[in-house]
């Protein structure tokens, strides 16, 4: 409770710093800062240490690029992971006798003016370079936005103000530049995350805000895919990134061996591959493939291998195939466990009809049973939740709200009978978590557990402590449409968790205690009980990101219903409007007047009360109590009226919008089949409704809502407004390269989420509609093939979980390249 | 009375967080409970022994939030704002009736083993266990399959401290009412009482062997008549203003059919004391000056009628005394009291800070002198919550899981930590002895549910057959016999499990037979023990080496630990269950949304004569 209340203390004086205040603000030099939580939990933290395992800092968002901030904040905190990365490679080209790799090219980002939109501006924008970016944002920052209602970023309990206050209060470090030859290495992936992490270790500050954009400008180029700004799989990210680290890192090495050995003959190359990688002569025994040495490590964390057996059912002649994998995608099951689902994907499955199996030995399709196993675990093992689900008849990909339950330890079930230690004990430490609809929007956080101070949740800028409990808030049944969706385990001894358990206690307690307060009504939270339901409803927080938004007709609303900040934003898919409200049950049924209800319950209560009186027992009555109740009640009766009057108004507005909201989580199958339709529309609407857009609502979207889609394709228009011409040839090039994309995946070589991907790039572009997105159905079907599964069969993408589970094995390390 | 308005506009749970997410208040509105018989065959399940259908499906209607509390709308999915504590719909059921007891009850009373007649050499002599036993006879025993009256001879709780002696026990046929008139209450935390307006005739009417039912359901509680037609008119309701009603447990030993000790903890950390046929309570633990944090677990001391146990979410175990005042406590102050008053009693009680994992931590004993008020015993046991416990069939030991998934075995008369096991992974949510005191089922967040053997120290077997995580488990007495237990189970999966585990049938597992390295002999050695330790009847063969055991004992490897499967897996309800227990003729169910759904055993077997014909196919 403690924390919160501080938490709103800190943010209630950063709105007057904010106000009042237009110099820069370096946190540090302030005399008697209010503290934020994450301060308040970094107070007395003694000196910072040299492993980074302290450097609690929010990644800037550029626009849709949660999904990269969200992954590669779990990757930070991978431990084995971030030390293998900051110490590899060894040596710098130029051979620096310490040892030590240079400093990275860090500059710290000029204090923005507080008057404007600060960091929350801009976001929406797409930058071409990273240089005009930050003109771009400096542009944005110095807009004035006459005549709005309350800004979701002025209101101390939204996460764009956090978000905003973290940018100002700084330090913002900048990773802007080209940083070449650093590492002896060339610019890749792997440079720019080294960039990253040993830019944090360095930083002479616990908190403050990173800007990846190097990176993901070097991402960016190497991954044709996310070369634009819209919503992206963060998933399909953390693969490519890590295939991207294997491949810039094998290279490397290999690079460095030729080197070596061109250079000196005399075996000193040896040593050096000895030094390189302490795990190579370990990885040597049970790495399947080739391996250069010095890269044990990049394998040795996240790689495991399963054994897919396959027993022909004709001749019981029985296959073996190792496969390596670096994260294992899972299929979802209403109410299962996370446990369950992983025996699932190892559960005995008959490959039959369309799908028969090529045996060798018999030489012809045959049926056959397969299974997999996992034969090493990983250190780290991640978990992808299969969420977002492509229905054939809805030629989407839709989000799977199913209650998926998952445990803080877990342990693996399906492993082989010779795999090395099969009770090993993993702890989840991170989770990455997908806010939204579906697949096409949304918004990714993620929430992990640090080495020693405990959990925090990692929204782009923001970082927040948080209790240990929250980490269940995302199985997937909760409303607001968040989910867990890549979960990180890493390996961990029972003896530690045990002490772990022991040393959390004290917490356990203080949260336990919470929980009285809490049905008590006794804490004193804006969204807490009892306490003022008027302001309760003023301070509404934002409603949860949903496709249906998207349909907000007007600004209008914002007016009349300030509580309802999400009826600002204007996307236009209302046409859509009248068909669902007929179609969804719980809405078309008239709403009862919520004041007869409530005057009915209130007439329930009161009158018995008022009788019993007389009867009082004054043993159990005190007079304190008596005056609490006589409050409560005038509260309540307030409260009522109160509440009647504010339905009276919102219901008319609310009432288009709870027919979408509901809509789209119920019957969003409609949805999707005129998706096709609206998207038409959309683009249709839009340029007549720039006039509506030129306020700052561009922005104001993005960071209410925390989609970043939306913004971009608002911002989008308003460019569109502004210079045509650039925007016209950027549209160009995007067509020719879906079209590229969906070439190629029509020969296969893509992978079914490149495929997604294409299809959601497809509706954004109006032109390229049909192109991208009445292809897109057939694409996944066309997937890599496996190698017993010749047959080809185009209609069913569904009888080929095999090849879907694998999102990130060696076959597509190389489907990756082709496309680099 | 009023007319009630009509069913509900969000039939189920999820519909209304759907219109809460929405940011919409959504309008809830007071209910009825529905009872309903749907059939098909997703309704009935096949076993063995038959086919179970289900009889009738009775929802409890959730209550509307209270008038002076708008609901809580925060969509902000990441909203830090920690949620109340809430508990799905669990069931305390109690029989007025004697009826015969299934063999399985017997066993415990079996004299076949002299050692342990030599344990419990205890003559019974305290008064309150003979009145305990005298009440017995006349109060009769329930249905479940939860704790019987007969067997202990045991001492009981608190015996040899005179201070716990029942205030007045010169008559025991009339039981001492609460304080308060909770119809007539104007206290705060209580919001409404609907008493059915035909109560007393339909007390009057019903048959004696009828079972009632007591239901929790978000802040109401219902007292339910099971037996009669209309039994979706509860015949009472409490409405709470804020608090959730977490755990509750009915008094075997006080019941009749002029009284009923019913306990009830709450979210809020306070416990209500009530009895339904008065309509009296007391409010106990009042605004959490015991113990602030919320009730996860309640149950009366078998064999006592004023002391029960509660689970606090920290970690701790209190022993109240329903007719005690409160009074604030302190473990400090308590733990030098112990020792300056009763220096000889327990060494324990002074020594603070001590290993969780080897002792508990005895903040007050039950032998402390200072018994002038609750809470008459404060142990706790680690930080970490308490899920549940329960006590043995013998009335000596308590079974105690908890989140950090550890399971601890407690002499309670003792005040002992007799054996602390961990679960294979995740926390453990339920757990339950069998009816002979021989084993003990624990199921968790690993999807398993592990049978125990505490006399053995070891680990028998697990089970794994649900989907997610297994809410409550519990033993089919009537399908249970010297060798082969019946027991169910529930999960958030909405699947019941059902299990027939015979000792010496489970099967070694496929891993080690694989491997017979280091690990190969302990399989069998396994196997012999578990013949042993049915030799040894009943509980623990005797104090043994407790005291020198290491502690706690390391988990299991799955290539060592025999896998047991399920005889059925059905999904059985729309919502994750959290509740399950058996009675002659039927299971019984209940899910979080207030579903209580009872399944009809087989109608052609008699429980009696099945014993023979039920061999369990693992």
């Amino acid at each position: 409770m403690a924390g919160f209340f501080n938490k709103l203390k800190g943010a209630g004086t950063g709105i007057s710093k904010a106000d009042s205040n237009a110099a820069p603000k370096n946190k540090k030099e302030e005399p008697a800062p209010e503290l934020t939580p994450l301060e308040k939990l970094l107070q007395n933290a003694g000196p910072v240490r040299e492993d980074g395992s302290d450097k609690f800092f929010g990644l800037e968002n550029f626009g849709n690029t949660c999904y990269c901030n969200s992954i590669v904040q779990a990757l930070y905190y991978s431990e084995p992971f971030r030390e293998n990365v900051v110490r590899y490679p060894p040596f710098t080209p130029s051979d620096t006798p310490d040892g030590k790799p240079r400093k990275v090219n860090v500059s710290i980002r000029a204090p923005v003016q507080a008057n404007g939109a600060a960091g929350g501006a801009g976001k929406g924008q797409k930058p071409a370079t990273s240089a005009q970016a930050i003109k771009q944002r400096h542009a944005v920052n110095g807009q004035a936005l006459p005549g709005q209602p309350v800004r979701p970023e002025d209101r101390p309990d939204s996460p764009e103000y956090k978000k905003k206050q973290s940018m100002i209060r700084g330090p913002v470090l900048e990773l802007a530049q080209e940083n070449p030859d650093a590492y002896g290495m060339e610019e890749c992936t792997f440079t720019g995350l080294k960039d990253i992490f040993t830019a944090l270790i360095e930083s002479n500050t616990r908190i403050g805000v990173l800007s990846p954009q190097r990176f993901l400008d070097i991402f960016k180029r190497d991954n044709e895919l996310f070369r634009n700004s819209q919503h992206q799989d963060a998933h399909e990210f953390y693969g490519l990134v890590l295939n991207d680290v294997i491949a810039n890192v094998e290279a490397n090495a290999k690079r460095m061996q030729e080197r070596d050995e061109s250079r000196n003959k005399d075996g000193l190359a040896q040593s050096v591959h000895s030094a390189l990688g302490a795990s190579t002569a370990l990885q040597s025994k049970a790495e399947p493939g080739t391996r250069t040495p010095g890269t044990g490590w990049v394998h040795d964390i996240f790689e495991g291998v399963l054994v897919s057996e396959t027993r022909c059912l004709t001749c019981e002649t029985a296959s073996q195939r190792d496969e390596t994998f670096l994260d294992l995608s899972i299929d979802l099951e209403e109410h299962s466990s996370v446990t369950s689902c992983l025996q699932n994907f190892s559960a005995e499955e008959m490959l039959c009809e369309r799908n028969k199996f090529h045996c060798d030995h018999c030489g012809g399709l045959q049926e056959a049973e397969k299974r997999m196993k996992i034969k090493k675990l990983p250190k780290v093992l991640a978990l992808h939740l299969k969420r977002f689900k492509y229905t054939e008849d809805y030629s989407r990909l839709q989000k799977l709200f199913h209650r998926v339950v998952y445990p803080y330890h877990l342990r693996m079930f399906n492993t082989t009978d010779d795999a090395a230690d099969p009770d090993r004990m993993y702890e989840l430490y991170a989770v990455v978590i997908h806010i939204g609809g579906n697949a096409y929007h949304g918004h990714y956080v993620s929430v992990i557990k640090t080495k020693d101070r405990g959990w925090l949740l990692f929204d782009d800028e923001m970082v927040e402590p948080v209790d240990k409990h929250f980490v269940r808030n995302f199985f997937g049944d909760k409303p607001g449409m968040a989910c867990a969706y890549v979960l990180f385990y890493q390996e961990v001894e029972f003896d530690k968790v045990r002490e772990e358990m022991d040393a959390e206690g004290p917490e356990e307690v203080r949260l336990a205690s919470q929980k009285v307060d809490v049905a008590l009504g006794t804490t004193e939270q804006p969204n807490g009980t009892a306490t003022v339901p008027l302001s309760k409803l003023n301070t509404q927080p934002l409603p949860p990101l949903d496709e249906g938004h998207d349909a907000m007709p007007t600004l209008g609303h914002a007016q009349s219903a300030p509580g309802d900040i999400a009826s600002t934003v204007p996307l236009p898919l209302s046409p859509v409007q009248p068909d669902q409200s007929e179609i969804h049950p719980l809405v078309a049924a008239p709403l009862p007047d919520p004041a007869a209800m409530t005057a009915a319950d209130e007439a329930a209560t009161i009158p018995p009360k008022s009788k019993d009186d007389k009867l009082r027992d004054k043993k159990e009555q005190k007079a304190q109590e008596k005056a609490r109740k006589a409050a409560e009640k005038e509260q309540a009766r307030i409260a009522e009226k109160q509440r009647f009057e504010k339905q009276a108004k919102i219901r008319e507005a609310q009432k288009s919008e709870q027919e979408q909201l509901q809509k789209a989580l119920q019957e969003s199958k409609l949805l999707a089949a005129e998706d096709g339709k609206k998207r038409k529309k959309e683009t249709a609407d839009s340029v007549p409704e720039v006039g509506s857009y030129e306020k700052p609502s561009g922005f104001l979207n993005r960071a209410s809502r925390g989609s970043k889609s939306m913004t971009r394709k608002s911002l989008a228009f308003l460019n569109k407004g502004g210079d045509k011409g650039d925007k016209d040839k950027e549209k160009e090039k995007e067509k020719d390269k879906a079209s590229d994309k969906s070439d190629r995946s029509d020969k296969g070589e893509s992978s079914s989420v490149a495929a997604s991907s294409s299809a959601a790039a497809a509706p954004t572009e109006g032109s390229l509609q049909q192109n991208g997105g009445s292809h897109s159905p057939t694409q996944p079907q066309t997937q890599e093939k496996g190698p017993e599964t010749a047959a080809p069969d185009k209609d069913k993408p569904d009888k080929h979980p095999l090849k879907e589970r694998f999102s990130f094995g060696l076959g597509k390390k190389k489907s990756g390249k082709f496309l680099s | 009375m009023f007319v009630l308005p009509p069913p509900p506009r969000y039939p189920t749970q999820a519909a209304y967080n759907a219109a809460v997410g929405t940011g919409q208040v959504a309008p809830m509105i007071e209910t009825n409970n529905i009872l309903t018989s749907p059939s098909g065959p997703e309704y009935q399940f096949l076993v063995g022994e038959g086919l179970y259908v289900l009889k009738e499906d009775l929802h409890l209607a959730t209550p509307p939030p209270h008038p002076s509390e708008a609901p809580i709308v925060n969509p902000n999915p990441l909203a830090t704002t920690p949620p109340p504590a809430t508990a799905g719909t669990k069931l305390s059921l109690a029989n007025l009736d004697v009826r015969p007891l299934p063999a399985a009850f017997y066993r415990v009373t079996s004299p076949s083993s002299g050692l342990q007649q030599s344990i419990q050499e205890h003559p019974d002599e305290s008064k309150s266990s003979s009145e305990a036993r005298e009440s017995s006879s006349e109060a009769g025993r329930i249905a479940s399959s939860d704790v019987l009256l007969i067997v202990s001879n045991a001492p009981a709780f608190g015996e040899g401290n005179a201070l716990l002696a029942p205030p007045n026990s010169k008559d025991a046929n009339k039981r001492r009412k609460p304080k308060n008139n909770v119809t007539k209450s104007n206290s705060s935390f209580i919001s409404r009482v609907i008493v059915h307006e035909t109560l007393n005739k339909r007390l009057q009417d019903r048959p004696s062997d009828g079972l009632f039912a007591f239901a929790n359901i978000n802040r109401a509680f219902q007292w339910l008549d099971l037996s009669s037609p209309s039994k979706a008119e509860y015949l009472t309701k409490i409405l709470f203003t804020k608090a959730h009603c977490l755990c509750h447990d009915v008094n075997l030993l006080t019941k009749s059919s002029s009284h009923i000790d019913v306990i009830m903890g709450f979210s809020t950390g306070e416990i209500i004391w009530w009895e339904p046929i008065s309509q009296r309570y007391t409010r106990l633990n009042k605004n959490g000056i015991i113990n602030g944090t919320p009730v996860s677990e309640i149950r009366w001391i078998p064999g006592s009628e004023h002391l029960f146990l509660a689970a606090h979410m920290d970690g701790s175990l209190v022993v109240y005394d329903k007719e005690k005042e409160d009074a604030t406590f302190s473990a400090d102050e308590e733990a030098g009291a112990g020792l300056q008053t009763n220096g000889e009693v327990n060494s324990d009680t002074a020594s603070k800070g001590v290993s969780n994992s080897s002792q508990i931590q005895i903040n007050k004993s039950v032998h402390s002198k200072n018994q002038k008020s609750n809470p008459v015993a404060v142990w706790k046991l680690s930080n970490q919550r308490i899920n549940a416990f329960a006590f043995s069939p013998d009335h000596r030991h308590l079974a105690v899981v908890s989140e950090d998934g550890s399971l601890r075995i407690i002499d309670y008369l003792k005040e002992e930590l007799l054996d602390l096991f961990y679960s294979y992974y995740g926390g453990l949510i339920c757990v339950c002895w069998s009816p002979d005191g021989k084993y003990v089922l624990t199921g968790g967040q690993d999807d398993l549910i592990s049978i125990w053997c505490p006399s053995e120290s070891a680990l028998i077997a697990r089970c794994q057959g649900h989907h997610s995580w297994v809410t409550s488990v519990a033993f089919d007495p009537w399908r249970c016999d010297d060798k082969n237990y019946r027991f169910g189970s529930v999960g958030e999966d909405r699947r019941i499990c059902l299990w027939d585990f015979s000792v010496g049938m489970l099967h070694r597992p496929k891993a080690a037979s694989v491997h017979h390295h280091q690990r190969g002999g302990s399989v069998s050695s396994r196997l012999v023990s578990l013949q042993r330790a049915e030799s040894s009847q009943n509980g623990y063969g005797a104090g043994e080496e407790a005291a020198e055991k290491i502690l706690p004992h390391a988990v299991e490897p799955r290539s060592r630990t025999a896998m047991l499967p399920p005889v059925l897996s059905k999904t059985i309800d729309e919502d994750p269950l959290c509740w399950i227990d058996f009675t002659q003729d039927a299971i019984l169910t209940s899910c979080k949304s207030g579903h209580l759904r009872t399944w009809s055993r087989p109608s052609d077997t008699s429980p009696q004569l099945d014993e023979e014909t039920d061999s369990s196919q693992v």
